[in-house]
């Protein structure tokens, strides 16, 4: 039973394990479950009659019940998919609720208070579908408020948080059940900062697990001549038990040099059911997880080059996860970043850990709130909850400070009576700021003291606050790049990655077709997109505001001015809001937040397309003489293809999973032929380049200013510097700023505007409001007439705004109603 | 009353790391995170002397994007060694040049830039 004091509560959900622990501002404890452990496992089980148990009472029922347990929801958070356990569909956020509400009641018991509020860990790359439907299960679990936390900067807190006088750069590896995150940080002077962090979202235990498999599958065909395959789902079951008997020789293997696979009638024959009996050896299994470590040691030395760092820079090395266990990996890891292992930290339970740490910054006190005395004054306070500021300030406002008797004065007081503020009066907006003082890495409590005018003392709510004193963490950065789908197939950016959250931006955009009022086949969409990529189609699609024609108070005539606001909070919550300039009408509905639907019929079409796009590029690589690196790049797209082949199958054996992740797979090695195929086209690119170039440089130097032709000369420089290098991406970019300084000075011409008009008009029958374009052409003749050129300019920006992109681009874009 | 920056190279001018935080360019990476967190607190219990900061070209309006954007960048040594070219280069007017709500009775007003007039260098 806890007597007093704060509780922050943080949770680790995971795919294969969960865990839970408590901070009460001194220590951090792991919470147990019935079975004394301080991890769960993440199984659901419900039976017919709809009764649920979870965690290792789930697990018993795995070997002679399967169909009622479910596991590994965590990846499948976000998606319109109903999992089927025994009769009952539920969705992964339902079954992610019940883990959470087992691991509410395990620390209740553990502490004696039910937590309301907790911090609870997601994967740095998990999407905002996927945020949000973990923030969903919570709330089912019976949560009020929670934030959430990356899983590394969660393990990274956690490793740090007692560190003294640590300095340097630290790389935490996450290998999850089902995901992997990787997470460089620098910490100085008692802050960490979350300096980069990088992943795979589909990469995890679970695939080292079936590349177990798989190697038992071949096994078992060349001695038994029994082809076992994920796509059949009558082999699900068996591939079910051999899985499971396979994770147990892998944990074995940590202890010893060799294991026994054993499963008595496993294997399907015609002369009846055989037994399996294999041996595996420590260095079986290392041959096999390789190309499993290997893709993770990639994505460690892709993150450290991002950020310039070597990784004789690196101090520590911190494994977090169920995989870090196995020594197989570690051998490996270590020798292949050349990085020394931390020691001493729990790898299971770190995450966790670190969740309760950050609870305490956030301020989540779990405790229910205790009802103020009816006399007591309310203050409104702010302050670091941790600090590894020794004198940080503690801000705050008297609410109602016209109230009769309301304090005018106010005092901290450490409680080991060793720190006292002096009296402090409140300013004229009843506000005041102390400094206090901080005992070093401990709780420090503070009693609020309180004058009114007359110098009587007055009751406040809160009586006291707490600081921690310890390492504290800055602003979590963002792990993808957020913005907004336009018509023409680009991005605009609203959210770099690396960018610290919260934030909020707001940009203009204008509609590229008329919404009619009262409409029910109008729609403005408005296409929410996470990813890398300048391109639309190659992000992935994670959410759409929309405006229907029978919200509308007035038509919204194409080219109308819309500010649409994404804002973020540190968890990674987004909120959007879209505002029609011309009608003052707002609209904050994100249609719909999830992540899309992998349907396997989809999934093969894609597969033979970008099948058939590999062959072209091979093809073209043969006519076009290209280097062994560009085959090594194709040949990698081919390795990536024959693996999402893989993943294709077991979806079609019912492997919810693997359909996402062909899904993922499939576009990231779509962005990757694109580059290909950019790379054949760049002797076009580079003619297109010159011929841009020359044609700016032309009226850049018959009308362009001083300041003007300096900065065309930094960006043709620029541009050849991409074309040595041979960066399609900077080159694009560098030519296109050259070309829209060469633009600026084109339109000086007292010609320009007249000859752009009649381009303009000759299009005018593809724009989608016909009536505004026949009477804009109609406003640029006149002007013409009159040789008003502002006027003129005028007409043909509105003429631009109408006119659309084209039928494939606004498809690629997610039909996005906005340019 | 906020001035509106003229162009956009003043724009960024006039939103320097160091004028948002009210900070001189030897404040010690402590010094920011408390002044950020103290500013950051003030803007959301909505003290109106937190409100808007000095620069060079007349007072700017202050949010708390700005600051944690602010803080992130400092935070950067290489990106903070940039800002600190520029707030050294062109200061605001020493008046404004000392963090807000620095006036409490415990606390003594210090000399903004002491220890950079004896050469020290906190960091």
């Amino acid at each position: 039973m806890h007597e007093s004091g704060p509780i922050y509560v943080g949770i680790d959900l995971g795919t294969t394990n969960s865990s839970a622990a408590v901070f009460d501002g001194e220590q951090v404890t792991p919470v147990r479950n019935a079975t004394g452990t301080a991890l769960t496992p993440s199984l659901v089980r419900i039976d017919g009659s709809g009764r649920i148990s979870v965690g290792h009472r789930a697990r018993k029922f795995l070997a002679h019940d399967p169909d009622s347990v479910r596991g590994e929801f965590k990846r499948l958070m976000g998606t319109r998919k109903g999992l089927t356990v025994a009769s009952n569909t539920r969705r992964p956020e339902e079954l992610a609720a019940e883990l959470l509400r087992a691991l509410r009641r395990d620390i209740e018991t553990q502490v004696g208070v039910a937590p309301d509020r907790a911090v609870i860990t997601v994967p740095a790359l998990f999407e905002l579908p996927q945020i949000a439907a973990t923030r969903e299960a919570a709330r089912l679990a019976g949560f009020t408020e929670v934030e959430m936390l990356q899983e590394p900067v969660a393990s990274a807190l956690a490793a740090g948080f007692r560190a003294d006088h640590s300095h340097g750069h630290w790389l935490v590896y996450d290998l999850g059940g089902g995901t992997f995150d990787v997470s460089l940080l620098a910490a100085r002077d008692g802050f960490v900062d979350v300096v980069g962090h990088d992943g795979d979202n589909f990469l995890g235990g679970r695939d080292l697990d079936w590349a177990l498999v798989q190697w038992a599958c071949e096994q078992i065909e060349r001695e038994h001549g029994v082809v076992l395959s994920r796509a059949n789902s009558a082999h699900t079951p068996i591939l079910g038990k051999l899985k499971r008997a396979l994770e147990d020789a892998k944990i074995e293997l940590s202890q010893v040099s060799e294991a026994s696979v054993v499963c008595p009638d496993l294997i399907p024959h015609p002369d009846g059911a055989r037994h399996l009996e294999l041996q595996i050896t420590q260095a079986d299994l290392e041959a096999i997880c390789e190309p499993v470590f290997a893709r993770t040691v990639d994505v460690c030395q892709r993150l450290l080059a991002a950020n310039r760092v070597r990784a004789n820079e690196v101090e520590r090395l911190v494994l977090v996860g169920g995989p870090a266990a196995m020594p197989a990996l570690k051998k490996y890891i270590e020798k292949a970043l050349g990085i020394e292992l931390a020691r001493g930290y729990d790898p299971m339970t770190l995450v966790a850990r670190g969740a309760a740490l950050f609870a305490a910054s956030a301020n989540l006190d779990a405790r229910p709130k205790a009802p103020a005395p009816a006399s007591a004054h309310r203050l409104w306070l702010r302050h670091p909850a941790v600090s590894a500021d020794l004198k940080p300030h503690v801000v705050g406002r008297v609410m109602r400070a016209d109230e009769q008797g309301a304090p005018t004065q106010i005092k901290l007081s450490r409680n080991d009576n060793n720190w006292e503020s002096a009296w402090v009066s409140l300013n004229q907006e009843a506000g005041f700021i102390v400094g206090v003082e901080l005992i070093a890495r401990r709780s420090n409590i503070f009693t609020i003291a309180a004058k009114d005018e007359a110098g009587n003392p007055v009751v406040v709510d809160p009586p006291t606050l707490t600081i921690v004193q310890g390492m504290s963490l800055s602003d979590p950065p963002l792990s993808r790049r957020i913005g907004i789908a336009l018509a023409s197939d680009r991005v605009q950016v609203y959210f770099d990655r690396g960018e610290p959250l919260p934030a909020r931006r707001t940009f203009r955009h204008h509609t590229v077709e008329t919404v009619a009022r009262g409409s029910d086949t109008c729609l403005l969409k408005i296409p929410i997109v996470q990813g890398e990529f300048d391109r639309a189609h190659l992000c992935r699609l994670v959410g759409t505001l929309e405006i229907p024609g029978t919200g509308l108070k007035t038509t919204v005539p194409a080219g109308s001015a819309v500010d649409v606001t994404l804002e973020l909070d540190r968890g990674g919550n987004l909120t959007a809001r879209a505002l029609l300039a011309d009608s003052d009408q707002v609209f904050d509905e994100v249609a719909h937040l999830l992540v899309p639907e992998a349907s396997v019929d989809v999934l093969e079409a894609t597969y033979q397309r970008s099948g058939n796009r590999l062959q072209e590029l091979r093809k073209a690589a043969f006519r076009h003489h290209q280097d062994g690196d560009f085959r090594q790049r194709v040949e990698t797209v081919a390795r990536g293809l024959d693996g999402v082949g893989r993943d294709i199958e077991a979806a079609r054996g019912g492997d919810d999973d693997a359909g996402l992740k062909a899904r993922r797979m499939l576009l990231e090695l779509d962005a990757q032929l694109e580059d290909l195929d950019a790379e054949i086209q760049w002797p076009a690119l580079l003619e297109e380049a010159k011929w841009k170039l020359a044609w700016a440089a032309h009226w850049q130097q018959k009308y362009g200013s001083e300041h003007e032709q300096r900065l065309f000369n930094d960006a043709s420089m620029a541009a050849s510097k991409a074309r040595e290098r041979r960066d399609a991406v900077e080159l694009e970019r560098q030519v296109g700023l050259a070309y829209d300084l060469g633009f600026n000075a084109f339109v000086r011409d007292p010609q320009a505007w007249p000859s752009l008009f009649e381009q303009a008009a000759a299009a005018v029958d593809n724009a989608r409001d016909l009536p505004a374009a026949h009477a804009l052409v109609a406003d640029g003749r006149d002007a013409l007439a009159r040789e008003d050129r502002r006027s003129l300019e005028r007409v043909v920006r509105k003429l631009w705004n109408i006119l659309p992109a084209t039928h494939k681009q606004r498809r690629q874009a997610f039909e996005s109603g906005l340019r | 009353m906020a001035t509106p920056p003229p162009t956009p190279g003043l724009r960024k001018l006039v939103r320097n790391p160091f004028f948002i935080l009210g900070l001189t360019p030897e404040a010690s990476r402590a010094q920011i995170e408390r002044e950020g967190q103290k500013l950051l607190s003030m803007l959301q219990v909505g003290f109106g002397e937190a409100s808007h900061y000095h620069t060079p070209l007349g007072p700017q309006r202050r949010t708390a994007e700005m600051v944690r954007h602010a803080m992130a960048e400092l935070r950067d040594p290489s990106r903070r060694l940039c800002h600190e070219v520029w707030a050294a280069y062109c200061p605001p007017p020493d008046d404004c040049a000392k963090p807000v709500g620095s006036h409490t009775p415990d606390q003594p007003d210090p000399w903004e830039g002491a220890f950079a007039s004896f050469g020290w260098r906190m960091s």
